[in-house]
């Protein structure tokens, strides 16, 4: 499963703010004797895959056809793994010296890398699970059940422009940075359709049958071409690799190596006829960067109310269960009214209980209890969607450090102020809430509030399970523009613009409490 | 009114209490005096109970408050709450509340008064203790001594059969003492049942209807003022009262 590629994201974005970019990778060069071929292992199979009898090592027929390669052109075929949606900025990094990953070709990518002929055509398939009410193309054009039809994509690849063009007026995209998330959620109900290129539809289920409860329906669509890859200054590679393919079609090697993982059909049969009249017509001319930019600028202010929603509805959330375990733990304390009897068994369970959900909750990273909410509930017949699965996610991570703020804000309250009181007759819950809480809440304010910037900016962690929030929609604008420092810098300014008021509030907070004090 | 009988207390292997008796009948002041670390302070906690002690029992009216720390407690405490007032000696007033509202706190969420009758009454014992115009002060725009009156306003407003009053002037200094303690006086003389625990040796004399001796866990003497200061018997009350100051 693809993780932290957000992270990923921003270093990358960082690096080429400081002026790390093409330049510097051209300097370290292709080495005369190899190259650097980049490819995802979990992008999945059967394109570049680990083997399943032993996981250290890579297989695919991306492998096969890299070391092909790597043979006719006299060079030793090397591989450096990096993630799918990074294989572009990794060119431009000098990481790698060719991406081959089922990257499509597209005027538009071709425009800023050198393209090499095709070396496979491909189809779009659609696959839903059996029993599903859509049963080809046109069933995505009207509602389902009274709802949008979620129908699961990866994110910048030719699936989600084709699907975002044909059907998301009528459908609701959910883009993916991996292939197989989208195969367990509709196993498990969370979406119910998904775009793929057929070679990894056909993969997965009919070759390894590992869902068997999802079926490919209609026939394939828009064909679209694999190509090769490289910086634009490297055009020589290119050369090399389209006299290689070339010679690797006409003498058997490419058939026989897609036979190998069944994909070989029809289709191949065309690649000279391709061949010959490449590359295609760019009907479009490129648009400027500020027009592709104000293209982008709705979806990045829809990102951007994602975000500031997710982070309002899951911190009230986390205060009122940090505030609900903070009591309960805190229960026995003089300041709380305790009276030193020794606890009930029912207390004792209960605390204990609380102190297991704190310390769980703060010992495993926020995207794990992600995953679990959203992967692992349905499989226990809890199916939540992906926004209220963020939201659920980060107020269960943040009530557990909410927990302990309360609990010192209530243990820095005078026990005088409770047995005051206790003595006019309030019973303890009473004096807690009229007496204990307001004073308590008061002197965690600021320590909320920092806590809350922080929930803010960890909303980008829901990207990884497709919330279309302010960091998921600016690694979906990077990739299908190739702009990553601009959309860095538009989602860095929208950030800025919403945490650094937070921040001036909480400052402001807390120098209006320490300079007035209470008591 | 309010009885102690026999009540024991420890901490731990230290007996602080070691079978105390006391009655303070209505209408009347107890005054308790005894040197620091006499057990003033824990029996004055034990009678309203903040500490749980281990046995005899306190009487107050028809609430009954019995030893230990056993189920029952909480009910035996909510009633013998509603007629017992406490004046702690740090005042403890609700810090996020203005004067008024520590006033009208407890009579509108506990005995549930309508709001303007208990701010009526609460603007009552606020002229009552001279604070008419501190009622928006929150209490740490307040000095000590208003503080404290402001304590025994808030007290006052739940009509408690008996106030105990937990050494109300040991962090005041002797001008604010005396402005408390004048409130104090005015309440006795009003006819407020009382049981105070101070080393205010000139307030015992002048109000006390009788006077406590407690050294070391034990009531060593109880009497009028008159008997205790000027012919004591025991031999720890006369070092206690040549040690003492009668500001």
């Amino acid at each position: 499963m693809k993780s932290f590629r957000t992270g990923l994201a921003a270093a990358v974005a960082l690096s080429v703010l400081l002026g790390l970019a093409r330049d510097t990778g051209h300097a370290a060069g292709p080495p005369t004797k190899s190259f650097r071929w980049g490819a995802d292992r979990e992008g999945g199979g059967p394109y570049t895959y680990p083997d399943p009898n032993e996981p250290s090592r890579v297989i695919g027929f991306e492998v096969d056809l890299a070391n092909a390669l790597g043979r006719q052109m006299g060079r030793e075929a090397r591989l450096v793994l990096c993630g799918w949606d990074q294989i572009l900025s990794d060119l431009d990094r000098g990481d790698i010296d060719l991406g081959l990953n089922g990257y499509e070709y597209t005027a538009q990518r071709a425009r800023h890398y050198a393209a090499s002929i095709p070396y496979y055509i491909y189809e779009l398939g659609l696959s839903v699970r059996e029993g599903s009410l859509i049963k080809s193309w046109a069933d995505l054009r009207q509602p389902l059940k009274g709802r949008r039809p979620r129908v699961g994509v990866l994110g910048g690849s030719s699936a989600d422009r084709f699907a975002t063009a044909e059907y998301g007026a009528t459908c609701e995209i959910v883009r993916f940075e991996g292939t197989v998330e989208a195969f367990k959620l509709i196993d498990i109900g969370q979406i119910d359709a998904t775009v793929q290129d057929l070679p990894a539809l056909e993969f997965y289920l009919n070759r390894l049958k590992r869902y068997p409860r999802l079926r490919i329906v209609d026939h394939p669509a828009q064909p679209g071409y694999y190509v090769l890859y490289a910086r634009r200054s490297d055009d020589s590679l290119i050369d090399e690799v389209n006299v290689a393919l070339r010679k690797l079609y006409e003498d058997g090697t490419l058939r026989q190596i897609y036979q190998k993982y069944g994909l070989w059909n029809a289709a191949q049969e065309r690649l000279p006829e391709v061949w010959k009249h490449w590359p295609p017509a760019d009907a479009a001319p490129e648009a400027g960067a500020l027009t592709q930019i104000r293209a982008e600028l709705p979806l990045f202010f829809r990102a951007a109310g994602v975000t500031v929603i997710l982070a309002f509805l899951s911190m009230p959330l986390a205060v009122g269960i940090g505030l609900a375990i903070a009591i309960i733990r805190a229960w026995p304390s003089a300041v709380l009214g305790g009276s030193g009897a020794p606890p009930t068994i029912a207390g004792r369970l209960l605390r204990g209980t609380t102190t297991l959900y704190v310390e769980i909750v703060r010992g495993t990273p926020l995207a794990f209890q992600l995953f679990v909410v959203y992967f692992v509930l349905p499989d226990l017949g809890v199916t939540i969607s992906a926004f209220w699965s963020g939201v659920l996610a980060l107020a269960v991570n943040y009530s557990a450090y909410e927990a302990e703020i309360m609990r010192l804000g209530i243990q820095s309250i005078p026990v005088g102020q409770m047995e005051a009181a206790l003595s006019l007759g309030m019973s303890r819950p009473l004096a807690i809430r009229r007496i204990i809480l307001p004073q308590a809440v008061r002197t965690v304010i600021p320590a909320t509030a920092n806590d809350f910037i922080a929930l803010y900016k960890d909303t980008a962690v829901c990207s990884v399970i497709a919330v279309e929030e302010l960091s998921k929609q600016y690694s979906v604008a990077a990739k299908s523009t190739g702009l990553f420092l601009h959309m860095a810098i538009v989602a860095s300014v929208l950030y800025l613009a919403m945490s650094w008021p937070l921040s001036l509030l909480a400052a402001w907070l807390e120098r209006r409490l320490n300079g007035k004090g209470l008591s | 009114m309010l009885s102690v009988t026999n009540l024991v207390k420890r901490r731990g292997d230290r007996e602080v209490l070691k079978g105390v008796n006391l009655r303070v009948e209505r209408g009347t002041v107890g005054v308790l005096i005894g040197g620091s670390g006499s057990g003033k302070s824990t029996l004055i906690r034990c009678a309203n109970g903040l500490e749980p002690f281990e046995s005899g029992e306190v009487v107050v009216g028809d609430a009954r408050l019995a030893a230990g720390n056993g189920g029952g407690r909480e009910q035996q405490l909510c009633t013998l709450r509603r007629s017992v007032g406490t004046v702690f000696q740090q005042f403890n007033l609700f810090a996020h509340r203005t004067t008024l509202e520590n006033v009208i706190e407890a009579p509108i969420y506990v005995l549930h008064k309508p709001r303007d009758e208990a701010i009526r009454q609460a603007e009552l014992l606020l002229a009552r203790v001279g604070l008419s115009d501190r009622l928006d002060a929150l209490p740490h725009q307040l000095s000590g001594g208003q503080q404290q009156r402001v304590a025994i306003a808030r007290a006052l407003a739940m009509q408690p059969e008996v106030i105990l009053f937990d050494e109300p002037t040991s962090s005041l200094d002797p001008k604010m003492t005396a402005e408390v303690l004048g409130v104090m006086t005015d309440l006795a003389k009003s006819g407020q049942t009382m049981l105070v625990a101070t080393h205010a040796m000139s307030f015992a004399r002048r109000v006390a209807t009788n006077v406590h001796v407690l050294v070391d866990g034990f009531i060593v003497e109880s009497g009028p003022p008159e008997q205790i200061f000027d012919c004591p018997t025991h031999p720890a009350t006369r070092e206690l009262l040549t040690s003492a100051t009668f500001g």
